[in-house]
């Protein structure tokens, strides 16, 4: 199946009384983008008021609490639509031809629950560690109704409609426009494939979600993650939206949903596809709370593997703690079946870097990358700006008694920056 | 007496009063409430039960939120001793290192963020449970 991108690379965001892109300018009447949630029944009655901002690279500004990050796309050609099973039916997404809007985001914010998560700075010694610093980012900041305290799940649910629905907004308007830029990508049936390559290694991606709760969950086509076995995705159906992110916790190491859009993961296995290595497809697996669920879709990971007859697989984890189970079990079992594997994830080893970095560990997981350690302590200084709201930064991952100080400034350990040390590796530092 | 699996054979441990409020009365599980008990007091008390047999239904940790910023944790072993389990007394043992390794926050909690951390410990025993958290929440 192949799927055609179109970046169109976006270099403004301004707010205007019309909706269009032209000439790499994205403008945007925030009563119409408001208008457009607002027709969301969930939207309606969860969310009191919405209020839009632009955060451009190098700014003094912060973002924080964030929710979510979402890339607009529009499907142009071929089946289905972006966000199959939340926005779009429930079709089959990963061909035809998909526009991107290429160098900005869709970025939720506001308050759910009383610790929260999140901060994007956009310049400063915190924008090193997000990539989200070096992105054009309209923020849709949400106000919860009355009476949320009590229904925090439909809240939550109305956000990330919120914010999915903003994209779709957005990303419509690139429907028309051409592309700077195109790129193909295509992986084959299972024969096809081996014919096609017959000399190289056959190589998948396990791609691991967070599934256990509020706020700490995936939907795959609509489906909480956490109610299905581990199965087989093409890696083109991440590029329409297949996977989306309802995990608001852990802000350092959370696949947000542009996260899943932009998978580096898919990116790097495409760039070696056809050339060093067949990717065959991914197999997404989720991350429950229950061990004989773990059990399960751990065993039925390493079936998959040896079902498709491969040589490789990356592994990558989501989140800390319960996860790295998931992650050794994954990976010791993978091994056993024949299938070297690669685990990709993050350490919580202490702000000294001494600690134990994982939960969980296995002689057979040795071939490990690192995102970092998110206990490493790092000072925010004051911005200028705050979109959202401070009230929470003491008590946020990370955070401790006084982590905001009277200055303004914020001393915390990387856990509180969004994506900082995201476990598909999508970081802007590097020790390559 | 439950076999192994069966909801008959589920001991919920928590120190979380909204796990009481809202999930006494909507299974066969036991709950033992133990509001006295600290997150680690809860952990090192499930430890004895699995190194005395008890299976471990659940695991210790959460996916995310980390063990020095919530006072709560629910967690489910076996009512009976089914037999030693080597795997689960080796996952308790590191919950319990793990908690151990992260330092006190010192932050003082006000009653909405305890009823929020409240709210994701009793939401995360939900999703183990195949409970729909939501609807227990309003009745």
């Amino acid at each position: 199946m192949k799927l055609e991108l179109g970046y169109i690379q976006i270099k403004d965001i301004q707010f205007s009384k019309e909706c269009k892109v032209e000439n790499g300018t994205l403008y945007v009447d925030p009563d119409a983008v408001k208008a457009y949630l607002y027709e969301d029944d969930d939207v309606k009655a969860w969310v009191k008021d919405f209020s839009f901002d632009i955060a451009k690279p190098g700014e003094s500004v912060r973002i924080t609490p964030v929710k979510d990050v979402i890339e607009p796309r529009v499907k142009v050609e071929g089946p289905g639509g972006v966000f199959p099973g939340v926005i779009s039916k429930v079709e089959t997404v990963g061909s035809g031809k998909t526009h991107v809007l290429r160098g900005m985001a869709v970025v939720t914010a506001g308050k759910i629950v009383g610790f929260q998560e999140g901060i994007i700075d956009m310049s400063g010694p915190g924008a090193d560690y997000t990539p989200f610093s070096k992105l054009l980012n309209l923020v849709v900041v949400a106000e919860p109704a009355e009476g949320y305290q009590d229904h925090k799940h439909e809240y939550e649910h109305a956000v990330r409609i919120a914010g999915l629905r903003a994209a779709t907004y957005i990303g419509e308007l690139g429907r028309e426009v051409t592309p700077d830029e195109t790129a193909e990508f295509e992986t084959y049936g299972i024969k096809e494939g081996m014919e096609k390559m017959p000399n190289l290694p056959r190589v998948a991606y396990v791609h691991m979600l967070q599934s256990q709760g509020l706020l700490h969950d995936t939907y795959v086509y609509g489906v909480d993650a956490k109610r299905s076995l581990t199965t087989i995705l093409l890696p083109t159906e991440t590029m329409d939206g297949a996977i989306i992110s309802g995990n608001c916790v852990s802000a350092c190491d959370k696949n947000t949903t542009y996260h899943h859009l932009n998978n580096p993961v898919v990116a790097n296995l495409f760039a070696a596809h056809g050339k060093t290595l067949n990717y065959v497809c991914n197999i997404i697996t989720n991350e429950n709370v229950y061990l004989a669920d773990k059990q399960r879709s751990s065993d039925w990971t390493a079936k998959l593997c040896r079902l498709l007859d491969l040589d490789g697989a990356l592994v990558s984890q989501e989140g800390f703690g319960n996860p790295d189970t998931d992650l050794i079990m994954n990976c010791k079992k993978i091994e056993l079946q024949g299938v070297k594997t690669v685990i990709i994830t993050d350490e919580y080893a202490g702000q000294d870097g001494k600690s134990q970095s994982l939960a969980d560990a296995d002689p057979l997981a040795d071939a490990v990358v690192t995102g970092g350690n998110a206990n490493e302590v790092i000072v925010l200084p004051k911005m200028d700006k705050v979109i959202g709201t401070l009230d929470y930064v003491d008590v946020i991952a990370g955070g401790h008694a006084g982590s905001l100080r009277p200055d303004g400034t914020i001393e915390a350990e990387l856990q509180v920056i969004t994506g900082a040390t995201n476990e598909m590796g999508f970081n802007r530092l590097s020790a390559r | 007496m439950g076999s192994i699996g069966n909801p008959r054979d589920y001991l919920i441990l928590t120190n979380n009063p909204m796990v009481r409020e809202h999930l006494e009365g909507r299974g066969r599980f036991t709950i033992r409430f133990e509001p006295e008990r600290s997150f680690r007091e809860i952990l090192v008390e499930a430890r004895d039960l699995v190194y005395a047999g008890h299976i471990l239904y659940t695991h210790p940790l959460a996916g995310s939120v980390k063990p020095n910023e919530t006072p709560y944790k629910s967690l489910i072993v076996s009512v009976e001793p089914h037999g030693f389990d080597a795997d689960h007394a080796g996952l308790m043992a590191n919950a319990i290192a793990v908690f151990d390794k992260f330092r006190p926050i010192g932050w003082e909690l006000e009653e909405r963020i305890l009823r929020d951390f409240q709210l994701i410990d009793y939401s995360l025993l939900c999703g183990a449970l195949n409970i729909d958290a939501a609807a227990g929440l309003s009745k």
